[in-house]
């Protein structure tokens, strides 16, 4: 059974006997300090989570680049630190198949998020030490929160609650906006409430288990459940929730260290951005929804997890790799079992690379089209590249050898025009639209031609009594 | 005082430090752009904002047509 964390405390417990976590215990400045130290981190080779234990001016501690490394990452799934990607990626596709592991509802007095509660005099700058990421940000974002919202259609369907990470800016004590793109699961549930002039409850989750973190940013199917999938990956094992306090139908992770609720005001929009997005540039301001907090619930000293995100590879890279990998993976395993794996770990999905059998003539690019008409890949996925069987595609010198030698670019290249783009990329034009790159590297077979057949190198079967050998030797080497 | 962004007056302080006097955060109501006392603001013009293009700006999402009960 692998290690589960009841909460964030646990897993920064853990990075810490592993040496993937850092205090800084001296007092540090909101700005630059914290966001710098984020890019610092991602710079490195280990990059170990930050905690600053003193912001000045700020009564509590901040932690980021909690997931932001693929040390991390193998931890939060309780593997050994150095697990390998392409083995963190097939250990949680075999959890994934545990889909669905009902959560845990605990008691409000059983639920840590609980132990303090602010109704009155709201000001979350009491709360969380907020702060600049990038300093062309329009504003301090939290860039972090899982963000619970329900179906006002079907209010107590919780398969259509929707847990999701969406940025945020504060735009005063007690109001804060939210990025919600047309695309994304919380715009369908906005759309119908305001349709009807009503507000969407909202709770915000701040700090959490780390699997509830990665199950926020993962696209899952709209009438999926997060909290059922985070049971999943957790090997089996329930995580826990609780009821929010302001809308009966929502429930929140049970020991987050800090609970946001309100309501998104309907049909209200005021200038937000620019942000430092994933895609490694500034998105532009625009008129973007607003929420009013009316409640906070807070453990006591919490702690506030936020996301540095810079030019790739940063924490959020780590944090949307393999999560987007994976469902990507299952929805082209479902139709064409002759799918290896998905690598869809470049800006979101906006690259991706994926290994296939090659049944028929044609086959690769239809893979291509099949991931084109995945929910995420619509939009995300611009550039595809198909490879084979035996190409790894977590391996990129694999499969740039795929590349240079199985590719006759008048016959593998092909571009469709004008199709669904994804808005935060720059390159997108008009925001929203986009064309489509596939590449077809895998081996030619009929009915398509294949003229020039080759026969692979194969290795000796001597190879891995030679690695064995000669790993010794340098470990030898390495102790004296 | 004017904001850093728009150049309008309409600026006011959202909040002080909660622990000492350490500093102030600043909001436009106009642009919503928000800084801290203690930064070194610097908006690069491509940023800088003129309030009356506000109200042409992307709206995300759209807001729909109301539905008639």
């Amino acid at each position: 059974m692998a290690k589960v964390y009841k909460d964030l405390r646990e897993f920064l417990a853990t990075l810490e006997e592993e040496g993937q976590l850092v205090r800084i215990k001296e007092e540090v400045n909101p700005e630059p300090d914290i966001g710098a130290a984020g890019r610092a981190c991602a710079n490195m080779a280990e990059k170990p989570a930050v905690l600053f234990e003193k912001v000045k001016g700020y009564k509590y501690s901040v932690v980021t680049n909690v997931h932001g490394s693929w040390q991390n990452h193998a931890l939060m799934m309780g593997m050994p630190k150095n697990t390998p990607v392409k083995e963190q990626f097939f250990e949680l596709n075999r959890r994934w198949d545990k889909f669905p592991v009902p959560p845990k509802i605990v008691s409000r007095e059983n639920a840590s998020c609980k132990e303090n509660t602010v109704t009155e005099n709201i000001n979350i700058f009491e709360i969380l030490p907020l702060y600049r990421i990038n300093d062309q940000d329009g504003g301090f974002f939290i860039s972090k929160a899982s963000v619970i919202t329900g179906d006002p259609e079907f209010p107590d369907d919780l398969n259509k609650q929707n847990v999701g990470t969406y940025r945020i800016q504060v735009k005063d004590i007690d109001r804060i906006g939210i990025q919600a793109l047309p695309f994304h699961d919380i715009a369908i549930q906005l759309r119908k409430a305001e349709e009807v002039n009503e507000p969407l409850p909202i709770a915000i989750a701040l700090g959490n288990n780390p699997l509830v973190t990665f199950m926020a940013s993962t696209p899952v199917a709209y009438d999926q459940n997060e909290y059922e999938f985070v049971g999943a990956l957790q090997d089996g094992v329930p995580t826990e929730i609780v009821k929010a306090d302001t809308a009966e139908h929502l429930y929140v992770p049970a020991h987050a260290e800090v609970i946001l609720e309100g309501y998104i005001m309907p049909r209200v929009r005021t200038c937000e951005g620019p942000f430092g997005e994933f895609p490694g540039s500034y998105s532009g301001a625009r008129n973007q929804c607003e929420i009013k907090i009316t409640r906070i619930t807070h453990r006591n000293n919490p702690i506030f997890e936020n996301l540095y995100l810079g030019m790739p590879w940063t924490e959020i890279d780590y944090l949307m790799a393999l999560n987007t990998s994976v469902p990507l993976y299952k929805q082209l395993k479902s139709s064409f079992p002759e799918i290896q794996a998905v690598n869809a770990m470049y800006t979101h999905g906006i690259g991706t690379i994926v290994s296939t059998k090659v049944r028929y003539g044609g086959f690769g690019k239809g893979v291509a089209f099949r991931l084109l008409s995945t929910p995420h890949g619509m939009p995300y996925c611009k550039i595809i590249i198909i490879v084979d069987e035996f190409v790894d595609p977590f391996n990129l010198e694999q499969v740039m050898w795929a590349l240079t030698t199985r590719v006759k670019p008048t016959e593998h290249v092909t571009i469709i025009h004008n199709c669904a783009g994804m808005p935060l990329d720059p390159s997108s034009i008009p925001a929203g639209m986009h064309d489509k790159l596939i590449i077809d590297a895998t081996t030619p077979v009929p009915p398509e031609p294949n003229p020039r057949s080759v026969e692979l190198l194969k290795p000796s079967p001597a190879t891995p009594k030679w690695e064995e050998i000669i790993k010794k030797l340098m470990d030898a080497a390495a102790k004296k | 005082m004017k904001c850093k962004r728009c150049d309008l007056d309409t600026v006011r302080v959202m909040t002080k430090s909660p622990v000492g006097n350490e500093w102030e955060v600043y909001v436009c109501d106009t642009c919503h752009y928000s800084w801290r006392s203690t930064e070194e603001v610097h908006v690069n013009d491509v940023f800088k904002l003129k309030p009356d293009s506000i109200p042409g700006l992307q709206q995300i999402p759209p807001i729909p047509p109301l539905k008639t009960k």
